[in-house]
């Protein structure tokens, strides 16, 4: 069913049920209890004397528990609710539920209580595709409880399902006899336990070491993340919702990889995405920086000791790239599926030197930037020496995996994303136009660390030189001067692929754009065929490919928007980027704080509130950093040697902010602003608006 | 002693580009086959340099597995992660060490036309 799902995560364990707390998974159904890519569980079904139960209620206590408030009966009116049943579910290694039945009556009552259990050890890959297994099932019943067993050759997962009630064991689930008083209650415990290994070790539910209650895997709980990060003080209530809704997402998308020690990183999205992604990690870290630099050493550690280092066309790998997602389900395993990790992405490498710079730039954390300086020059040399598939000085991607591979390696990765304005597709190799803007910007700030901390001024020197040049051949090589933008990629001929497309505003970002362009660019950006009053679209009105609903061809991403107001802010443009951060964080009021991915390109002035494209996750964690970016570049925040220094430029609407205790290497600093840039309804030709932001800084 | 085997950690013993990142340290010990039979190669790492012996001693991490697949990994046959997750190599300690020691192996031996052969540095 898709209303009424209910999801609760703890790293990548996650259990998607009914508004019951039953899993009934099918092909079309992606419920379960679901660990390291696997489905461990595809049916958990409750019966009270053979009858399903009814949900009166269901509350996310928080992102790994949940408690179902249920009474005896189908049907759509619950009459003679003598029972009540309360299933209690945290997840964690699996997960704990505890189920509690309330007898309201006058009378004892007798009750047969069933709980069926079955797991089709499903590959995360099989449930999106719909595929067929290739191992044997087996079950077996011990004094530990049910086995659900998958094997395929050496692989191995098993389930197994134990309860601290008395309990008639069967191979298809557990029974319970049970008598309970007048007025009085009846509980049990379940776990629900995954191994690897078919005869493996098991490892039980974190809360039985001695803790009633879940605690999420990380280091660190919910509570203090909360209160390390800055505090949020505005007039706009809308705003401060926002603002904690991100931080707490932020906190449910946090993911510890094996080599992370325990520190966490953020995962690309909740609950499908939950793993080592290159791109979102890192554009996320960027994102939350000022906020949670942590997110960002341990993205930069884990991406770094998984750089590749060999050629492998199945993986996509070269050595210095970067990967792109890690996957531990049997398809890869068994290399169906080329994620062990698969690198087929062309912008992460370049992106992991600019978070490298930027992580330094606040934190001041040099060691870490010593640490990672073999990474940073492999991730420098794969731009010139893997990247540029045309020997012509620009970074190309073409997979190598024909199969399995991504076609497009860059974050609009949907098959039509990249298209000439008659709705043409170019072929490949595809040279888009941000992955310059990055491996410019890599280039930038990599000679940054090379002569203040890797004291190397000749490599320095070397990366400043291949900056300007690419700079300069970028400018005339891409630039449409007839429409005052930047083409949105080269084909192999050369010519460009010439779509208006919101790509531009990440060129504002990189730098890589001449200052005498700038302007034009950002008339483009704020004009109506990109700007729709809430944001930039993906792809401009008017393109033969042109779709206000289409994935990549004319939606609004808040997170693409985040960083165009960063692109804004770097070129002065911060009237017009405050716009954009007042689209997106009205925008942001539409969904209680919790943007999606994407919502519909059409104009605000038709629609009046923003159209949410369908995804399958929610939160995802680029939306998450989109208002967290965003109260960055509205108060112009910006660390310049050891301090940081603001220059607020924020929607009237806004009124008073103030952002307390911004760590850095500075210790903590407060940040305030009072809203002054009108922003209208729909896209108006900016720069005629009034300015004069206050600034105020202070220390502590 | 089967000779690739040999052979790769010599190369890695050698050092060199392609081998160990420079900040890789500790011990990893790595079990061929089992009981009396199991070969065993002990690697201690300092800095990237790696030493190698046949000691029987702890380690930070140990990977076990059999000779023929140990053998596909060196060769670049045999991917070292998803070997480990379908559970024909079993893993032990030190995560990091294991991941930055998997680096050292290397790529399958075919390579299509599309991608680092058809690269030129431009000047």
């Amino acid at each position: 069913m898709s209303d009424g799902v209910v999801k609760i995560l703890d790293g990548n364990t996650f259990v998607v049920s009914d508004s019951r707390g039953d899993i009934e998974a099918s092909l079309t159904d992606p419920t379960g209890l679901f660990s390291f890519d696997t489905r461990f569980l595809s049916t958990w079904v409750l019966t009270v004397n053979g009858e399903r139960l009814n949900a009166l209620s269901v509350d996310d206590l928080q992102y790994f528990e949940a408690r179902f408030f249920l009474v005896p009966g189908t049907g759509t009116v619950y009459v003679d609710a003598k029972l009540s049943v309360i299933r209690r579910r945290a997840v964690g290694d699996g997960f704990h539920e505890e189920l509690t039945i309330l007898n309201h009556a006058e009378e004892p009552i007798e009750l047969t209580v069933r709980v069926d259990a079955d797991s089709d050890f499903a590959d995360l890959f099989e449930v999106k595709d719909a595929l067929k297994k290739k191992g044997k099932y087996t079950t077996r019943i011990d004094k530990e409880g049910l086995h659900l067993v998958y094997e395929r050759e050496t692989f191995g997962r098993m389930t197994t399902i134990s309860a601290s009630a008395p309990v008639a064991v069967d191979e298809k689930g557990l029974t319970f006899v049970v008598t309970i008083e007048p007025h009085g209650s009846w509980a049990t415990d379940l776990d629900v336990v995954t191994a690897a290994g078919a005869g493996g070790r098991i490892v039980r539910p974190k809360y039985r070491h001695g803790e009633r209650q879940a605690q999420p895997n990380m280091e660190r709980s919910l509570e203090s993340w909360l209160d390390d990060a800055p505090q949020l003080e505005c007039d706009d209530d809308r705003l401060r919702a926002t603002y904690r809704r991100s931080l707490v997402d932020l906190a449910a998308l946090r993911f510890s990889p094996l080599v992370a020690g325990g520190r966490s990183l953020p995962a690309a999205g909740l609950p499908w995405f939950m793993t080592l992604f290159g791109r979102d990690s890192i554009l996320t870290s960027l994102q939350a920086l000022p906020f949670t630099p942590e997110l960002a050493a341990t993205t930069l550690q884990a991406l770094g000791d998984w750089q590749g280092s060999r050629i492998d066309d199945f993986r996509d790998e070269d050595p210095g790239r970067i990967l792109h997602e890690m996957r531990y389900g049997e398809m890869t395993a068994f290399e169906e599926r080329p994620h062990s990790p698969y690198y087929g992405c062309a912008d992460a490498t370049p992106l992991y030197v600019v978070l490298l710079d930027e992580y330094e730039r606040w934190t001041g954390d040099r060691s870490l930037v010593r640490q990672r300086e073999h990474e940073a020059r492999a991730a420098l040399a794969w731009i010139d020496e893997y990247a540029d598939l045309l020997g012509n000085g620009y970074v190309w991607y073409q997979r190598r995996n024909e199969q399995t591979g991504l076609e497009n390696q860059c974050w609009k990765d949907s098959w039509d994303s990249i298209s000439y304005r008659d709705g043409r597709l170019p072929g490949f190799p595809r040279a888009t136009c941000e992955l310059q803007g990055y491996a410019y910007d890599a280039k930038i700030r990599g000679a940054r660390l090379a002569r203040s901390v890797w004291n190397d001024a000749a490599f320095a020197d070397r990366l400043e030189k291949e900056a300007a040049d690419l700079k300069r051949r970028f400018n005339r090589d891409f630039w449409i001067a007839d429409g005052g933008y930047f083409a949105l990629a080269l084909d192999t001929e050369g010519h460009q692929v010439d779509s208006l497309a919101s790509n531009n505003g990440h060129l504002l970002w990189s730098g890589i754009v001449d200052k005498s362009k700038a302007k034009a660019v950002v008339d483009n950006l704020l004009g109506p065929r990109l700007f729709s009053g809430w944001g930039v679209r993906t792809l401009a009105e008017g393109e033969g490919r042109y779709n206000p609903i289409g994935y990549h061809v004319g939606t609004v991403w808040p997170f693409d928007n985040s960083f165009i107001a960063w692109g804004l802010r770097r070129y002065g443009f911060k009237e017009e980027a405050a716009t954009i951060a007042g689209g997106i964080l009205d925008a942001a009021g539409y969904f209680d704080g919790r943007l999606p991915e994407a919502f519909g390109g059409y104009e605000r002035s038709i629609t009046k509130y923003p159209v949410q494209y369908p995804t399958a996750c929610s939160p995802q964690a680029w939306s998450t950093g989109a208002p967290l970016l965003l109260l960055r570049t509205m108060l112009g925040l910006e660390p310049v040697g050891e301090h940081l220094v603001m220059d607020p430029a924020l929607p009237s609407s806004i009124g008073l902010l103030a952002l307390l205790d911004i760590p850095g290497r500075w210790g903590r600093m407060d940040a305030f602003g009072r809203g002054r840039v009108d922003v209208g309804s729909s896209h108006t030709s900016p720069g005629r608006r009034r300015t004069g932001s206050r600034s105020r800084t202070r220390s502590s | 002693m089967s000779e690739p085997i040999e052979e790769f950690f010599e190369r890695l013993s050698a050092g060199g580009p392609g081998t160990l990142p420079p900040r890789t340290n500790g011990s990893l010990r790595i079990d061929l086959g089992s009981g009396a039979t199991t070969e065993r190669w002990f690697l201690t790492v300092e800095d990237g340099a790696a030493s190698v012996s046949h000691r029987n001693a702890k380690a930070d991490a140990v990977i076990r597995t059999s000779k023929d697949l140990f053998e596909g990994m060196v060769t670049g046959r045999v991917n070292a992660m998803a070997g480990a997750l379908r559970g024909a190599v079993s893993l032990e300690g030190d995560p990091t060490l294991l991941v930055l020691f998997q680096r050292a192996l290397p790529g399958p031996p075919s390579r299509s036309g599309v991608g680092a052969t058809m690269t030129g540095r431009r000047s």
